[in-house]
């Protein structure tokens, strides 16, 4: 079995991000949430580089001329997904940062209205 | 209905310099109407200018733009019963001696939410000409969208009756108060009228749009107008 200088970089490169990406998760400084789709990404890049006759069936299949390609091509999928599913994400959060500023807004408000009761009850109090 | 059915909601983000006379000129052109401050998110210290000048202010903690600090507005003027709405911008550009024109069609019944339009009769405003562009462009959106021309799509200066109020506070085209908002208005069956109103330069401070926002709101305006076409409206 022949491996290419690229399959050889682009595997090692895969296995060096997934053990990047399992020591942030051991870390807590990415969720497991979101290191599913770095691993599941990485996973598969790693064995489309080494398996070289899946990935001569899958370029062959796709009518892809360069096996590296493939391996690219792969790779841009899942970036391609992973930002899609990070700005529906990120919609979400600023949807719910929205909500909780005001919330927080009416809350400040209702805060200094009490303050203020509570003041003028003590002026009655003392007067 | 009395004064104190009218609530004018003043958006304000870092006007400390002009939302004085605003204040004052409310004041005077009002004295009965009922003003609330919502500051958004300003770093100036304006939620305290307007505390000093005696007036309820809702601020919050970081930058919403204008249609979450409508939103907040319309929430307090629902749950303090308020009938009438007014939006009015804190910049001074809006003149309060305009509220009574702007109150009338909705206390007679005959619209539900009056915008004060610069361009209803000549009123000497004149905007820059890639402003000018744009509401051209946002007023054929919207005659598009509802078959009927509104002169100013982009008036900041509008009231809402209180059955608008109760739509928008929890179902807004979110930071989109122009043209989105008058076509996902009408679409729900509500009654939209024109009143001439006399627009000024602003006095002080910063517009809400800054250049970035001035690229990107043509873009944002139009595919929110196409999603408040395309919504069903609930």
């Amino acid at each position: 079995m022949f491996l290419s200088r690229t399959q050889v970089i682009v595997a090692l490169a895969a296995v060096g991000l997934a053990l990047f990406v399992l020591d942030l998760v051991r870390r807590r400084k990415l969720s497991e949430e979101y290191s599913l789709l770095w691993v599941l990404a990485t996973v598969v890049v790693a064995v489309l580089g080494f398996s070289t006759p899946l990935l001569r069936t899958i370029t062959r299949a796709l009518g892809i001329l360069y096996e590296g390609s493939t391996v690219f091509a792969v790779g841009l999928a899942f970036a391609t997904a992973g930002l899609l599913y990070l700005s529906v994400k990120m919609s979400r959060i600023s949807f719910e940062n929205h909500a909780l500023t005001r919330e927080v807004a009416f809350l400040r408000l209702a805060v200094q209205e009490l303050r203020g009761d509570a003041a003028a009850a003590r002026d009655r109090g003392n007067a | 209905m009395s004064p104190h059915d009218v609530l004018v909601i003043v958006p304000a983000h870092n006007e400390v310099e002009s939302l004085p006379a605003t204040l004052a000129a409310i004041r005077r052109a009002a004295p009965a109407v009922d003003v609330l401050v919502v500051d958004d998110g300003s770093k100036d210290g304006t939620s305290e200018v307007a505390r000093t000048h005696g007036v309820p202010v809702l601020s919050h903690a970081v930058n919403l733009g204008v249609g979450g600090a409508l939103q907040s507005g319309f929430r307090y003027a629902v749950e303090r019963g308020y009938a009438i709405g007014v939006q009015l911008d804190a910049d001074g550009q809006h003149d309060p001696a305009d509220l009574g024109a702007l109150l009338a069609p909705l206390r007679e019944g005959r619209c539900d939410v009056c915008i004060g339009s610069r361009y209803v009769a000549r009123s000497g405003y004149r905007a820059p000409l890639a402003r000018r562009l744009g509401m051209l462009l946002f007023s054929g959106v919207v005659r598009l969208a509802l078959g009927r021309r509104i002169s100013d799509t982009t008036s900041g200066y509008r009231a809402y009756s209180l059955a608008v109020m109760r739509v928008c506070e929890h179902d807004f085209p979110k930071d989109f108060p122009d043209a989105p908002l008058l076509i996902s208005l009408a679409r729900r069956g509500f009654r939209l009228q024109e009143v001439p109103v006399t627009m000024r330069e602003r006095a002080a401070g910063q517009s809400f749009y800054t250049l970035g926002k001035k690229l990107y709101y043509p873009y944002k305006n139009l595919l929110a107008s196409l999603m408040a076409l395309l919504r069903r409206p609930a």
